[in-house]
């Protein structure tokens, strides 16, 4: 059964967030945190409920270039942020798909690092800092805006990835980093993926780290699969880590020529299908968890090959084969979870959970957070 | 003074983990009565050390039913009090858990037991070039539980970030002894919650890591290393401010000052560090050969732009050493000087940092104490560590006093009571600086997910008024 | 500053070093550098554990005499690894002696311990002990023991003491059957191995005068390691001065806590070498050299002894110091591979690790195989190995299989000592080497290469 929002809320405030929560306890009404720019997932169950939308929390509330931290509040997005930065040669090194137009609260609660996460850590390392409302109304802070910090259990860490099941994120800080002065994309082309998985695992065992490595069956601007490879630097290092690289694989790179076009588009590909999975494992397994997600004649693939998380864009799931593709991921010892539910809210097969004791700690949590069961919408599709 | 084990209790223990392994004979237990923060004793009633999850979960379960505590301890060397065993409590020790289980280059990732020290993992790992990034300043010495608990960082984590990058998955004991696998590399936890990142951290106060599995990174090419002297801790900052803001990401960079230096080279370990400086400042870049020396150039030369007197630079590994030498043995040298020593940890926004050192050093002076900065100037992580002499109880009050000071004044600048150490037994009287009661009540319920009963490390990190009974 | 106050405090002895603990901070760095502690886990056997005992008793806090006091200073090795990775610079050796000064005064060492000190004390029982020792081990009695007693008996400590005693019988004819051709010697860690023959003959005397210390275990059981310090030293350029009625330099006492008798042998000893004139004083046993190297110490609180035991103790040296710092001249070849060893008193308590590599580095043709884990003590540690049989026998077992995982023709280690406990350890694993001291193999490398055979400095 899908429910559908009653309506859309817009507060302004941490205050009116936290009246909007403590009313919809009273009131026995769910709550729906949509951060802007992203499609709401359809809701299982049939209870009323709203959707909270951050847009109005917007604007940056405190930037000191010199200590390499920005706090935003949560509707702020991220191109309003990166403009700020780039204003100060400062970037926030993270990639998701299409991470312009989302909202620094919403990527927040999401946790997607995107593929530079090889070279810099993934998006819950970055975050110095939250304000939130809890399900029942309670404003915490948690975090601080400083790079170190252990004054207590580290709540953060939960609430990036929790997909506003645990509480609405009011208030984001970052970590942020200089701009690197060489950004260089490098391409390996072949014609079919599979090609190209010895070279993307050999890259994953080299002494020299690219900051991203990612596996694409179409990159958009160009046609056919491509292993694409970024390195950050400066001029004498990135020639020196790419001279290296070719010579740990025994290959040469073309060089990209128009690497932003590039990026974005590799960034972005497939992310806005009806539906999109995302599958994870360790690196050992690329080949075998590409040949498993394949098998669901995906639009798109893209893998980051550090990580090993795999995205793939369908235009509609088939339950059965999703099922198959989740046993045999798992059965390689990863995961394979949705992103992106179809528009029309129809079914999209089992996919992994966390084990029972596992998923008693997380009922544990959401309960601490959420007593009243608020969230629930989010929650049934986290 | 402390209750001794009921009979059966100790009986029941020596099933698990054979007598020798048991400890109850109260002068032996002498040993176990600090960590690393000396300034707190508590003999507890007993010591296990088991040598396997399952006999950690026995132990546990046995303990649990008794109603007794439980104090989790690595290699004790934790300066917040986080290993202080508890009057009521045992302490489960890791020491005998220090097996390296599996080391996977191919993924670079490595499971061990918790007893398995940092150092040792990074030396197991280097045949197949590759390192363990978090760099405790007691690397050699504590244990991967141990810097999961407190989420441990060291001096190059400006470029590397702390413990909780590292770790992928971990096996838990909880009450009850439950024994429950959180996360795992391969596991995307979007699907639920990054249980392991709110486990690291935890201080002990959620149950006992039985197994680590933690991410490796290939080892970088090359290194540099500079030392610039400074006339003022000012000129030192600046250098800093400047150096961060050149886009170069420095692996680690660490000032030393005055105050630090007279000790240092006071002491059998003098660095040769000029003693009328006002600061030292440690720069260190690694990575790609390539590109190393033109880093290191730009550094130097920020150095000299705030006024430097004097830029060295190492090009071997002995080289190294010697200019690190000020900044490591920083600590014992205190410990030469002085019959105690209060190691602070507190940090602040990188660019407050001048104006606390100052304002520091006027708490210093008003407290007629001596205070000796060390800290990790890259992420504002400061150490201002306080000399003096327990048995001076009218110094110990001013040391107390002074310290609330310094407390304060970095949570005004917009920092926190600890970067680094935990919170412990020490600070917990501080967390209500930067914590309000809807929050420590929030924290105390998550632990209680955990740990319902409070079986582990009770009265620990939180401000709890029901810990005492 | 007094150590010698009476018996009528226990703990005076510690007492008055108060400012020798003070340094400890606590830090715990000491940790993992400690055999007993990461084979037992047990915070009480470790060096921070041991050293907040001897704090305990200071404070009045611990009885000396309770069983936690004396166990766990008894079951130290003395290994000292504690102290080069103590950031604070914490005397652990000195502390460690009077520790167990304060401990044996609240309640006597074991029979077997006393008896041995006293043995060592007395030239004249030395001297029985020893030719006894000599005969059982001539006659193959010892060998023929260690086969005979069964493995894990409580005859296990005897057992062990034949074993020591089988295994100081000299490597003798297998190494003089080395082959003679050279093979390119392995580079010892990250310094290669210096090819040139730079190192000549030099004239006897030139490089100063020498007196070397001739030791109980040494003269008892290994009068050819004194035979090779005299001829290797001058081979090498120095004048070895005789030195009569010399005895034992007292280590073994304080290492067992018997400072008063320590004082007593080391004072004797420093008065029968201030009557001769030398530029050093030559030790083979690393053990020795130690004690030795810090008679300054064990006199601080004698003002005038002090000055003069310093001034003794500044012409200590290792004999493979002498050596190395002479170059050492190189030898002919003597082929074969050996599996190196570290004696604590030598690399922890001295910081002598270099020197002995050199040593066998002058040596053509030696494969040295420096074995895993060589900072660690073998547990010999005097006679650490019969008084505790089983931890002394866990440490032993770990230290024999690290070098028969070397699969090395000898057994390399610079003090007589280690070469008895690895000696034994060797045999009780069905092996038949015995263990031998980087001098022998320079020595055999200088008779081979004829510097011995001309009358005169050398050929
Ligand atoms: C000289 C010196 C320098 C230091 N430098 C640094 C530094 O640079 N950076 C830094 O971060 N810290 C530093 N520390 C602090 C300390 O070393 C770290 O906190 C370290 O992680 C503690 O490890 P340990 O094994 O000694 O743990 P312990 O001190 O034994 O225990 C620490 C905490 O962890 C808990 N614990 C231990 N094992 C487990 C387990 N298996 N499961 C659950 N809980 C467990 C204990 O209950 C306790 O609360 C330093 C300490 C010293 C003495
Ligand atoms: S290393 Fe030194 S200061 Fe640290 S605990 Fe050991 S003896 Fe004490
Ligand atoms: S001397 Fe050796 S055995 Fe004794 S405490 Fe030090 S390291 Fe341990």
């Amino acid at each position: 059964m899908t429910a559908t929002p009653e309506s859309v809320v817009h507060p302004s405030s941490d205050a009116e967030v936290a009246e909007i929560m403590i009313d919809a306890s009273r009131e026995g009404v769910g709550i729906f945190p949509l951060s802007s720019g992203h499609r709401a997932h359809p809701v299982r169950g049939e209870r009323p409920y709203l959707e909270l939308s951050t847009t109005r929390l917007d604007g940056i509330v405190e930037y000191e270039p010199a200590d390499l931290t920005l706090t935003a509040r949560a509707g702020t997005s991220l191109a309003t942020i990166d403009e700020a930065l780039r204003a100060h040669g400062q970037w926030a090194p993270f990639d998701p798909p299409n991470v312009g137009e989302r909202s620094i609260g919403g990527l927040a609660a999401v946790g997607d690092s995107g593929p530079l996460w090889m070279g810099y850590g993934e998006l819950r390392n970055h975050v110095l800092g939250m304000t939130v409302v809890t399900g029942d109304g309670r404003m915490l802070s948690l975090g601080g805006r400083v790079v170190k910090n252990v004054a207590g259990y580290d709540l953060l860490k939960p609430m990036v990835g929790s997909r506003g099941s645990l509480a609405v994120v009011t208030s984001v800080c970052l970590r942020v980093y200089p701009e690197p002065s060489v950004d260089r994309v490098l391409l390996l082309r072949r014609d079919r993926l599979s090609d190209l998985v010895a070279a993307a695992h050999s890259v994953g065992t080299a002494p020299v780290m690219p900051v991203s490595s990612v596996l694409v069956d179409r990159t958009g601007v160009n046609e056919s699969p491509a292993l694409v490879i970024r390195l950050h630097g400066v001029e004498e290092t990135v020639g020196a880590d790419q001279a290296s690289l070719e010579g740990h694989l025994g290959i040469v790179f073309e060089q990209a020529p128009s690497a932003t076009a590039l990026c974005t588009a590799v960034r972005d590909r497939g992310a806005t299908s009806n539906v999109v999975l995302v599958a994870s494992a360790l690196p050992s397994a690329l080949s075998e968890v590409i040949r498993a997600l394949e098998r669901l004649e995906p639009e798109t693939i893209v893998a980051d090959t550090y990580a090993a998380r795999f995205r793939v864009g369908l235009s509609q799931a088939d339950p059965e084969a999703v099922g198959n593709a989740r046993a045999s991921i798992e059965r390689l010892g990863g995961t394979l979870r949705v992103a992106r539910f179809p528009a029309d809210g129809a079914e999209v097969g089992p996919t992994s959970e966390p084990s029972p004791a596992e998923k008693d700690l997380i009922i544990g949590i959401e309960k601490t957070f959420d007593p009243m069961g608020v969230l629930w919408p989010a929650r049934s599709r986290r | 003074m402390t209750r001794p084990l009921a009979p059966d209790v100790v009986r029941g223990l020596t099933e698990i983990v054979g007598a020798a392994n048991v400890i109850t004979d109260p002068d032996r237990l002498l040993v176990y009565e600090s960590d690393g923060l000396s300034a707190y004793r508590v003999s507890p009633r007993a010591v296990v050390l088991p040598g396997t999850s399952d006999e950690v979960a026995a132990v546990v379960t046995l303990l649990h039913l008794e109603g007794i505590e439980i104090v989790p301890r690595g290699a004790g060397t934790g300066l917040s009090g986080g290993a202080l065993p508890t009057p009521d409590g045992v302490v489960v020790g890791t020491a005998r858990m220090n097996r390296i289980i599996e080391i996977d280059p191919e993924n670079r990732l490595a499971r061990v037991q918790p007893g398995v020290i940092n150092a040792r993992l990074t030396e197991a790992t280097q045949p197949y070039g590759l390192f363990y990034a978090p760099d405790p300043s007691s690397q050699s010495t504590c244990t991967l539980g141990g810097n999961v608990a407190e989420n441990s960082g060291g001096p190059h984590c400006l470029k590397y970030g702390v413990t909780s990058r590292y770790v992928t998955g971990l096996t838990v004991v909880l009450a009850g002894g439950r024994i429950v696998k959180l996360g795992g590399a391969g596991r995307d936890s979007a699907g639920g919650l990054d249980l392991v990142g709110l486990f690291v951290g935890s201080e002990g106060c959620f149950g006992i890591a039985t197994e680590i599995e933690v991410r490796l990174l290939p080892i970088a090419e090359g290194v540099r290393t500079l030392l610039g002297i400074f006339e003022t801790m000012e000129a030192a900052g600046h250098a800093v401010t400047e150096i961060m803001g050149s886009g170069l990401l420095p692996a680690a960079v660490e000032i030393i000052d005055r105050a630090t230096i007279e000790a240092v080279e006071a002491s059998i370990f003098a660095a040769g560090y000029p003693t009328d400086a006002g600061a030292a400042l440690v720069v260190e870049f690694d990575g790609t050969e390539a590109g190393l020396d033109l880093g290191a150039d730009r550094a130097e030369k920020c150095c000299f732009e705030a006024g430097a007197r004097e830029v060295r630079r190492a090009t071997s590994e002995a080289e190294r050493a010697a200019l690190w030498k000020g900044r490591k043995k920083a600590f014992g040298a205190m410990g030469r000087i002085a019959p105690d020593l209060l190691v602070q940890d507190a940090t602040v926004p990188r660019t407050k940092l001048p104006e606390v050192l100052a304002r520091i050093a006027e708490i210093g002076e008003r407290y007629d104490l001596k205070i000796a900065n060390v800290f990790h100037a890259g992420d504002g992580n400061l150490h201002p560590n306080i000399l003096f002499d327990r048995k001076n109880a009218e110094e110990l009050d001013r040391v107390e006093r002074a310290s609330t000071e310094i407390m304060h004044l970095c949570v005004d600048a917009g920092g926190t009571i600890t970067g680094e150490h935990g919170v412990g037994i020490d600070k917990r009287g501080y967390m209500s600086l930067v914590h309000n009661e809807t929050e420590l009540e929030m924290l105390r319920s998550v632990r209680a997910v955990f740990d319902p009963d409070r079986l582990f490390n009770r009265g620990k990190v939180l401000p709890d008024p029901l810990a005492e009974t | 500053m007094s150590t010698t106050t009476g018996s009528g405090s226990l703990a005076s002895a510690l007492e008055a070093q108060r400012e020798r603990l003070l340094p400890c901070v606590h830090c715990g760095f000491c940790l993992p550098a400690c055999p007993t502690y990461n084979r037992l886990g047990d915070e009480a056997d470790s060096p921070r554990g041991r050293l907040h005992l001897m704090q305990a008793v200071v404070d009045g806090r611990l009885d000396a005499g309770s069983d936690a006091f004396h166990t766990h200073i008894d079951r130290c090795l003395g290994c000292r690894a504690c102290e080069p990775v103590c950031p604070s610079g914490v005397e652990y050796g000195t502390l460690l002696e009077l520790a167990r000064e304060t401990a044996t005064r609240a309640r006597p060492q074991g029979k077997l311990t006393r008896a041995l000190l006293a043995v060592m004390g007395s030239p004249a029982l030395r001297a029985v002990f020893f030719l006894g020792g000599r005969t059982l081990r001539s006659l193959g009695v010892a060998r023929l023991a260690v086969r005979l007693i069964p493995a894990g008996a409580r005859l296990g400590g005897i057992r062990l003491a034949f074993a020591m005693l089988a295994s100081s019988s000299p490597p003798g004819r297998r190494l003089q059957k080395a082959p003679v051709n050279a093979v390119p010697s392995r580079a010892i860690g990250a310094v290669a191995v210096a090819d040139d023959d730079s190192v000549g003959p030099v004239p006897r005397g030139s490089r100063g005068r020498v007196a070397y210390l001739e030791g109980c275990v040494q003269r008892g059981l290994f009068e050819r390691i004194n035979q090779a310090t005299v001829r290797t030293l001058e081979a090498n350029g120095y004048e070895v001065v005789p030195v009569a009625h010399q005895g034992c330099c007292g280590a073994l006492h304080a290492h067992g806590g018997d400072l008063r008798n320590a004082r007593r042998l080391a004072g004797a000893n420093i008065l029968v070498f201030e009557g001769v004139e030398i530029d050093y004083v030559a030790v083979n046993a690393a053990g020795c050299g130690a004690a030795m190297k810090d008679y300054g110490t064990l006199f601080e609180s004698n003002q005038e002894m002090s000055t003069r035991a310093e001034a003794f103790a500044a012409k200590v040296r290792d004999v493979t110091e002498l050596l190395s710092q002479a170059g050492p001249r190189r030898g002919a070849p003597v082929s074969c591979s050996v599996a190196y060893d570290h004696p604590c008193h030598l690399l922890h308590a001295q910081g002598v690790a270099q020197e002995p590599l050199d040593v066998l580095r002058a040596v053509p043709g030696i494969d040295v195989r420096l074995i895993d884990r060589a900072d660690e003590c073998c547990g010999g540690a005097g006679i650490y190995g019969i008084t505790h049989p089983e931890l002394g026998g866990r440490i032993g077992r770990d230290k024999v299989a690290a070098i028969l995982r070397e699969e090395a023709d000898h057994a390399c280690t610079p003090n007589p000592g280690c070469m008895m406990q690895i000696g034994a350890g060797l045999l009780l694993e069905g092996s038949s080497d015995v263990a031998v001291h980087p001098i022998e193999l320079l020595d055999e490398s200088y008779r081979r290469a004829g510097y011995y055979s001309a009358t005169g400095d050398s050929q």
